[in-house]
């Protein structure tokens, strides 16, 4: 019997000897994890500023909730055009205000660059 | 004593609903009033909690707030008079959910930043594991009582009884787990690892999801990963009945959880009472709710997990000693045990 406290130990050995008769040499490419990856970055925040609401979560999760449904993604069509400014607005103000976030970013690195330069030491 | 509980959100499938209700079934046993409110509630309740804002104590009542997301009106409940009781359940860090489900994340965010004021403004602090506490005394809470969830296994039924396979089913060894749909889960891995472990140790086998999505976006991409590393292997369920429920984990051979963040994990303790063994993440409080009756594996490689899960499914001894340890655990979380600290807590903050 495997001990459990050794049953790691005895599957690490394992995993390693197996791979080294040519299993294990498949992995999956890292691509298929769905591990969120960081949100500070500028490129995800434009990526979040375009904003596209998913009709599919628009649903009733109630016991028979099928009709529900069918009266929510209706309402949802019979306001579109309202929705459209909504959306045509905040998009606006999310992608300008990235646009003003990367200029002082820009411009930020520019003055750091500059007093890079100035403390250099001189010849 | 009236005793009144203040949840952010409910929904029939939520463990926190789950036991709020236990808890009002334990208060009504012990001759204690009071009402169950929930800032929202999901269809499918019948009643047994109210909105909050219908919220309307007397000053003596005391308050058991259920923390576990933001919570609206929270500032106004703290400057109410009554003593109060914080019940921290944890909450998930935001960064899992912006990308796939933003208004989740944003919950999230305001129940992390809402945690601070709590721990100032409440009489006495709780949480349901050691982990949870210690993140309370890190803001400055001066005692925590544990008082672990309440949850009565039994009610999924005994461990005992195989249903018959279902037409279709595969020969192999079929591996569940039981968690919310949801990036933090990780059920993303348990396929890679599920797959590896299929292509090179059990061709037949199966996986069992079962959780509720956290969007039907998020189901679908964890449905494509399926399709595409495992095809035809891996069932996705929601919203089963206890029974259901039941079935599932005596159906299963091995429990495999690869879980980033657990502020209890009830399912550990579910698996237990089937006699599954648990090849488990030791994230948060994974270890303290497993002990010594889980196979506990931090290794990225995916090989060595299929080759747990592969030792956890072939070997009988390891599996009954697994199996006696599990039911030991078990007995740790006995409702009426965990009853005891929790009448004994809520009395302290009406004592003062």
């Amino acid at each position: 019997m495997t001990e459990p406290e050794r049953a790691l130990e005895q599957a690490r050995a394992t995993a390693a000897s197996m791979r080294a008769g040519g299993a294990y040499g498949d992995e999956e490419p890292e691509s298929t994890a769905l591990e969120p990856g960081p949100t500070g970055g500028v490129e995800r925040l434009l990526e979040w500023a375009l904003i596209e609401p998913d009709e599919r979560e628009v649903r009733s999760t109630r016991r028979l909730g099928a009709p529900v449904t069918w009266l929510k993604r209706g309402l949802l069509r019979l306001l579109a055009q309202y929705h459209a400014q909504l959306l045509a607005d905040q998009t606006r103000f999310n992608v300008h205000l990235l646009g003003h976030l990367r200029a002082l970013e820009r411009r930020v690195q520019e003055l750091e660059r500059i007093a890079g330069e100035d403390r250099e030491p001189r010849e | 004593m009236i005793v009144h509980q203040l949840l952010s959100g409910a929904g029939p499938q939520d463990a926190i609903t789950t036991e709020s209700l236990a808890f009002r079934e334990r208060f009504r046993a012990w001759g204690w009033g009071g009402g169950d409110y929930a800032a929202h509630i999901a269809p499918g309740l019948n009643g047994s909690i109210k909105l909050l804002k219908r919220f309307k104590p007397r000053p003596q009542d005391v308050l058991v707030l259920h923390h576990s997301a933001g919570a609206p009106r929270l500032r106004e409940l703290l400057t109410l008079p009554n003593r109060k009781l914080l019940l921290y359940h944890n909450v998930t860090p935001a960064w899992w959910f912006w990308e796939h489900a933003p208004v989740v994340a944003i919950h999230c965010a305001a129940g992390r930043e809402q945690l601070a004021e709590l721990v100032r403004s409440v009489d006495v602090a709780a949480a349901d594991s050691a982990f949870n506490a210690a993140e309370l005394e890190a803001l400055g809470a001066a005692r925590t009582d544990v008082i672990p969830l309440l949850v009565d296994i039994s009610r999924l039924g005994p461990p005992d009884r195989r249903p018959a396979p279902r037409s279709g089913d595969g020969d192999g060894p079929v591996v569940l787990f039981v968690g919310r749909l949801s990036p933090h889960k990780r059920q993303d891995e348990l396929i890679r690892v599920f797959a590896q472990y299929r292509r090179h140790r059990a061709p037949g086998a199966r996986l069992m999801l079962v959780g509720d999505p956290i969007t039907t976006g998020y189901l679908e991409l964890v449905h494509n990963l399926a399709q595409q590393l495992a095809p035809g292997a891996v069932t996705i369920e929601s919203g089963l009945s206890e029974a259901a429920l039941g079935d599932r984990y005596r159906a299963a051979d091995a429990f495999l959880c690869l879980s980033a963040h657990e502020g209890f994990c009830i399912p550990l303790l579910e698996a237990f009472h089937f006699g599954l063994p648990v090849i488990a993440r030791p994230a948060g409080a994974v270890p303290e709710t497993a002990g010594d009756a889980a196979l506990l594996v931090d290794d990225e490689d995916p090989a060595v997990v299929a080759e747990l899960l592969h030792l956890a499914v072939t070997d009988g001894e390891l599996r009954t000693e697994l199996a006696r340890r599990g039911r030991a655990r078990l007995e740790l979380y006995a409702p009426d045990l965990v009853a005891q600290r929790l009448r004994a807590a809520v009395e302290a903050t009406a004592a003062g």
